[in-house]
């Protein structure tokens, strides 16, 4: 016991040296400040249309439900029809402003319920648009915003059910690129 | 808690801790956001992004960077820009020449490395390019990159954009 009280009072007065504490911490935040990536980058995955020489297949084509999405540098037509009667077009137009926009993301929602098959959207778009336009109406044909609705294909698989999670409309063709 | 003593022999000391407190906090959010996504990527200079609410993130590195100037495939400059467009010289057939040189040479390679047994994944890998351009340039460039890439068996793209911060 009266070893144990000598040596509380041994190392009453010791100080913890904080300096190379500090001298690792200061190496570690420049090193991570230097390293770190403030911008996230995304993608946005779009396909053009594909030439072959192969001949058309002969099959009889079933009822199928066409979107279209024409951007001209200040407006935007979106249609839906279906390619055999009754054709029931829906179309509507579209300013190029945010307001519009969030409109055409929910008449996008609306034509994927008419037909939750139909994962394909053919966007057209004039030369004279600004590449910022065309992708904030990418996001608006493709991007599934908090709380709106899952399209996920009946018996997905994961994959298509992680890509049903994440957009609306997945593909996306670029129809206007073409010789 | 470092000490100094004065001329007076006082003893001033400098209470370090608040400061290691900033410094813990800095360093684990730092560490935190330290190589979340697949490929960690710093923008080109010349380049400005759109901005986007895609989930989708990057997951490989651009093969067409389109600067407000240049274009370059695979970080070798390919053409020049001038008004919004490449020069005359490099034009062909609504496509452009060097871009579509250089963007075959590439796919040539990926098909030599794959060689024969290219399963779904490697095919659709092989037509797929990434591609950050400047958010100010028109569709009538794009669409001038993606028909040369179209010549060179690309057809699908991944759009380097943005993530909005929410």
């Amino acid at each position: 016991m009266s070893k144990k009280k000598k040596r509380k009072t041994k190392y009453r007065d010791i100080e913890l040296n904080v300096m190379p504490f500090i001298d690792v911490f200061s190496l570690l935040n420049t090193f991570l400040l230097m390293s770190a990536v403030f911008l996230s980058v995304g993608v946005l995955e779009v396909q053009i249309p594909f030439l072959t020489s192969a001949p058309p297949e002969k099959k009889e084509e079933e009822r199928s439900f066409d979107v279209k999405v024409d951007m001209e540098k200040d407006k935007i037509q979106v249609t839906g029809v279906w390619s055999k009667p009754p054709l029931n077009e829906q179309k509507r137009d579209f300013k190029v402003t945010k307001e519009d926009i969030a409109a055409m993301h929910k008449f996008m929602i609306e034509l994927r319920r008419t037909a939750p098959d139909t994962d394909k959207v053919s966007f057209f778009t004039e030369d004279d648009v600004l590449w910022k336009d065309i992708s904030n109406v990418l996001d608006a044909i493709k991007v599934r915003g908090p709380g709106d609705p899952v399209f996920a294909p009946k018996g997905a698989t994961d994959v298509q059910k992680a890509i049903a999670a994440e957009s609306i409309y997945p593909k996306v063709v670029m129809s206007s690129v073409m010789l | 808690m470092a000490s100094v003593s004065s001329e007076s022999g006082e003893t001033l000391s400098l209470n370090l801790m608040p400061m290691l407190d900033i410094f813990s906090i800095l360093i684990v959010f730092l560490l935190m956001s330290y190589s979340t996504d697949p490929v960690s990527y710093d923008v080109n200079g010349g380049v400005e992004l759109p901005e986007s609410t895609t989930l989708s993130s990057l997951d490989e590195l651009p093969a067409i960077k389109v600067t407000k100037t240049e274009i370059l495939v695979n970080d070798r400059k390919v053409a020049n820009i001038i008004g919004g467009d490449v020069e005359d010289k490099d034009k062909a057939q609504g496509a452009i020449q060097p871009v579509y040189d250089e963007l075959k040479k590439l796919a040539d390679a990926n098909k030599r490395v794959l060689g024969g047994r290219v399963s779904e994944i490697d095919k659709v890998k092989m037509s797929t390019v990434t591609m950050e351009m400047d958010k100010n340039h028109r569709f009538k460039l794009m669409k001038r990159i993606m028909l040369s890439a179209q010549q060179a068996d690309f057809i699908a793209f991944k759009l380097m954009v943005a993530k909005q911060s929410s």
